[in-house]
């Protein structure tokens, strides 16, 4: 089950749900609204459960403006079973990343409600069509959820810290953090890609780690870097051929000689640009020039950050702690950047619990 | 439920819809069960098991001490509490026992007269279950880490087996005796074969895995290469850089085709689970999240099979992972070994799962069913006597 919670706000929300019972339930069933009241784990929810049976309970729809920091709900709660005790399920859109940081991965202690979860779509066809319109595939968020996700996290990105030369980079484990099926973040993503908007790129500390830049960005910033030098030549027939047309992450000897017409001492210049990286014999990675500052402050700073967890007692830390803390030296990046990196790349546990988000270092 | 009994009943709906549909249900509720045991035999950690596709109701084991049990999974008693006995084994004072830790065991695919031991000491041992004496030995040159044989193909008996060396070879049980192998040498892999499967759908067709971080499909009776290499990236196909192509970032430790043959799963080390379209070989990046795996020799999971959306069961550290094989959800992680979980199979009639681990256990997952009514308290306080044997004085105190 993932709640969302905020970080920030618990406390008026427990202030909220407790002044308000009777909104605990209703709403999520009914809207797609995030449940705020009800951030905080078990009492809430056994209060919900009677709440949601109600069907004349009306849905706070008018309540979206006034909601401190409120969020929209992205997705659906979908058609979560009610006929058993299960928490809901409340998705909501990330509009505002400072109070709903991290809806992608919070699980909660007890899983058992996922196998009930499964259970009224194989059986449950009358329970469907009593929901009708509201209710769209529950784990497909809003179409546009992965290059929301991205936008956001660019925001995170420093950019006066490398002065402007890097493009703005964001890991795919950060929009895992941000979007909660992965399959569909990844069909997304690709998507994207096909489209021409973003590139991923293979960022050389570990090969599962993927970055992924606006494709404008990356232009205007190659073009820039490379300006005036002996190399300018190749590159430019390098974006203006090959990037358009070819979205992988790699490219092969063959590809670049025959298909796109680039002299083995192109390959070389474009190499020593920093556009394209060795990855074996006659094939290469496409790079972001520049990009060995950023690769080591993000190697750096996610060991300190997972350091922080480590050294805690219990080796667990509440979410909301560790983003109060202040972040050592070494994490150039950014707290937030780091943690959305941990947590969507599963280095972390995240556990939901009465006071808010915790982060376990896994035991295995 | 019943609303898809009586769709059935009236014909609204085809029954086997009803039948996916329980299926399902009952592989969601699958827990440890107070009333299920499986006798512990082995001395030390199970690494493999086997159901018969028969009839599912013997089970094989092959253990790290050598020794094979064979256990019988069905419930004659008419007792909820029932222990999965064995029913023989090929124990340490056998006079054909492997020396060293058996890797795999299966049994023959048409019928429970045979099945096959695959093991450490460089040995395939084909047994007879009836006498349980070998049948026929085919020896190696390096460890053995996996075999298989082709759970639908009439036309041939190979059995493929995957060694510590690269190629992977294939010994025909028809032909063979103690001193003919049937050689066909594959190269292609690099490194080890850790993991070896033949397509349930195709006869002729083999999918292996390698240390080396590849995965190949072949077809057997092509004797010039692979017909792909799983690519995780989905690049161009180009066969000049065929050897670029890695299925993981690291070793692929098990693989196992889905029920129907169309997709095939992989798991590496480098802590991803992979679904691959068979036919051409497409990545389907679904993504399951981290997967542990740091088991060095090869990992055994397992599909199941006759449910609306199928699971797959993986062995994750000391428990056992259980994800919805197309859409890549975790549906639970269910818990009970004490150490490391080495490999689990499926009993699609009653939607069971049994699991192994080196804790020595095997543990038997049921699907949670109901409690049961209580009986009405006249039923219970009714004497089961035979009329015969009631005494026939009254119990009043008043009397006499």
């Amino acid at each position: 089950m993932q709640k969302w919670f905020s970080a920030f706000d618990d406390a008026i929300i427990q202030r909220q749900w407790r002044a308000n019972p009777s909104r605990g339930g209703g709403g999520v069933s009914f809207t797609k609204e995030v449940d705020t009241n009800v951030a905080t784990g078990a009492p809430p929810r056994r209060q919900r459960v009677p709440g949601r049976a109600c069907p004349w309970r009306e849905p706070i729809r008018g309540r979206r403006g006034a909601r401190p920091g409120g969020g929209d709900a992205g997705g659906t709660p979908g058609e979560t079973v009610r006929h058993c005790s299960a928490p809901e399920d409340p998705i909501f859109r990330f509009s505002s990343l400072h109070s709903y940081p991290f809806p992608g991965t919070i699980k909660s202690r007890d899983m058992s409600w996922k196998r009930h979860h499964l259970i009224p779509e194989t059986f449950g066809v009358k329970r469907r069509r009593k929901r009708g319109p509201v209710e769209s595939d529950p784990l497909r968020g809003e179409p546009g959820s992965a290059r929301a996700a991205v936008s956001e996290l660019m925001q995170l990105f420093p950019r006066g810290l490398f002065e402007d030369a890097l493009p703005p980079i964001v890991l795919r484990s950060q929009v895992y953090s941000l979007v909660p099926d992965r399959t569909v973040a990844d069909r997304q993503l690709k998507e994207l890609q096909e489209q021409g908007e973003i590139r991923i790129v293979q960022l050389g500390f570990d090969l599962d780690a993927h970055g992924i830049i606006f494709t404008e960005d990356y232009r205007t910033r190659v073009l820039k870097a490379c300006d005036g030098r002996p190399y300018a030549g190749a590159v430019q027939k390098f974006l203006a051929s090959v990037l358009p047309a070819c979205g992988d992450l790699s490219f092969q000897q063959d590809q670049m000689t025959q298909t796109f017409g680039f002299r083995d001492s192109e390959i070389t210049h474009l190499v020593n640009a920093g556009v394209l990286t060795v990855r074996d014999a006659g094939s290469w990675w496409l790079a972001v020039p520049g990009a060995g500052r950023f690769i080591k402050y993000f190697v750096k700073g996610r060991q300190a950050v997972l350091g922080m967890v480590r050294k805690a007692k219990y080796r667990e830390l509440l979410l909301s702690e560790l983003l109060g803390r202040r972040a050592p030296v070494v994490v150039r990046l950014g707290l937030t950047y780091h943690v959305h990196d941990l947590i969507g790349a599963q280095l972390v546990d995240c556990i939901s619990t009465t006071s808010g988000t915790l982060l376990r270092l896994p035991e295995t | 439920m019943l609303g898809f009994l009586s769709a059935r009943q009236t014909g609204l709906e085809d029954p086997l819809r009803l039948r996916r549909a329980e299926s399902t249900r009952r592989v969601l509720g699958l827990e440890l069960n107070k009333d299920r045991d499986v006798e512990r035999i082995h001395g030390g950690g199970i690494n493999t098991l086997d159901i018969e596709p028969v009839e599912g109701r013997y089970m094989l084991s092959g253990g790290s001490d050598g020794v094979i049990v064979l256990y019988d999974l069905e419930n004659s008693s008419r007792q909820s509490y029932y222990t999965c006995k064995a029913v023989c084994s090929i124990g340490r004072d056998h006079p054909d026992v492997h020396r060293y830790s058996v890797e795999t065991v299966q049994w023959y695919p048409h019928d429970t007269g045979m099945f096959t031991s695959s093991s450490f000491d460089k040995t395939l041992k084909v047994w007879d279950t009836n006498t349980l004496q070998t049948a026929d030995v085919f020896n190696f040159e390096e460890t053995v880490y996996s075999h298989h044989m082709s759970p639908v193909s009439t036309k041939h008996c190979l059995v493929a087996v995957g060694t510590r060396g690269p190629k992977v070879q294939l010994c025909d049980l028809k032909s063979g005796s103690c001193s003919h192998i049937l050689q066909v040498v594959f190269a292609g892999h690099r490194q080890e074969i850790l993991a070896v499967s033949w397509s349930p759908r195709y006869d002729y067709i083999l999918a292996t895995a390698s240390a080396d971080s590849r995965v190949k499909l072949w077809d057997v009776r092509r004797a010039s290469g692979c017909l792909i290499t799983l690519d995780q990236h989905n690049g161009k196909k180009s066969q000049a850089v065929e050897s670029a192509n890695t299925a993981h970032n690291g070793k692929v430790n098990g693989l196992c085709f889905t029920s129907d043959g169309l997709h095939l799963l992989t798991v590496g080390t480098d802590n991803r689970m992979r679904l691959w379209n068979s036919s051409n070989g497409e990545n389907t990046l679904v993504n399951y999240g981290k997967v542990c795996n740091n088991s060095k020799k090869g990992l055994k999971f397992t599909v199941s099979c006759g449910c609306s959306s199928e699971f797959v069961f993986v062995p994750y550290g000391s428990t056992i992972a259980v994800y919805t094989v197309y859409s890549g959800e975790q549906i639970t992680m269910l818990k009970g070994h004490y150490k490391t979980v080495d490999c689990c199979v499926f009993q699609s009639n009653f939607q069971e799962l049994y699991s192994g681990s080196r804790d020595c256990n095997i543990l038997a997952w049921v699907p949670s069913l109901y409690e049961p009514v209580p009986d009405d308290d006249e039923t219970t306080t009714k004497s089961q006597l035979n009329p015969a044997f009631e005494d026939a004085w009254s119990s009043s105190d008043e009397e006499g």
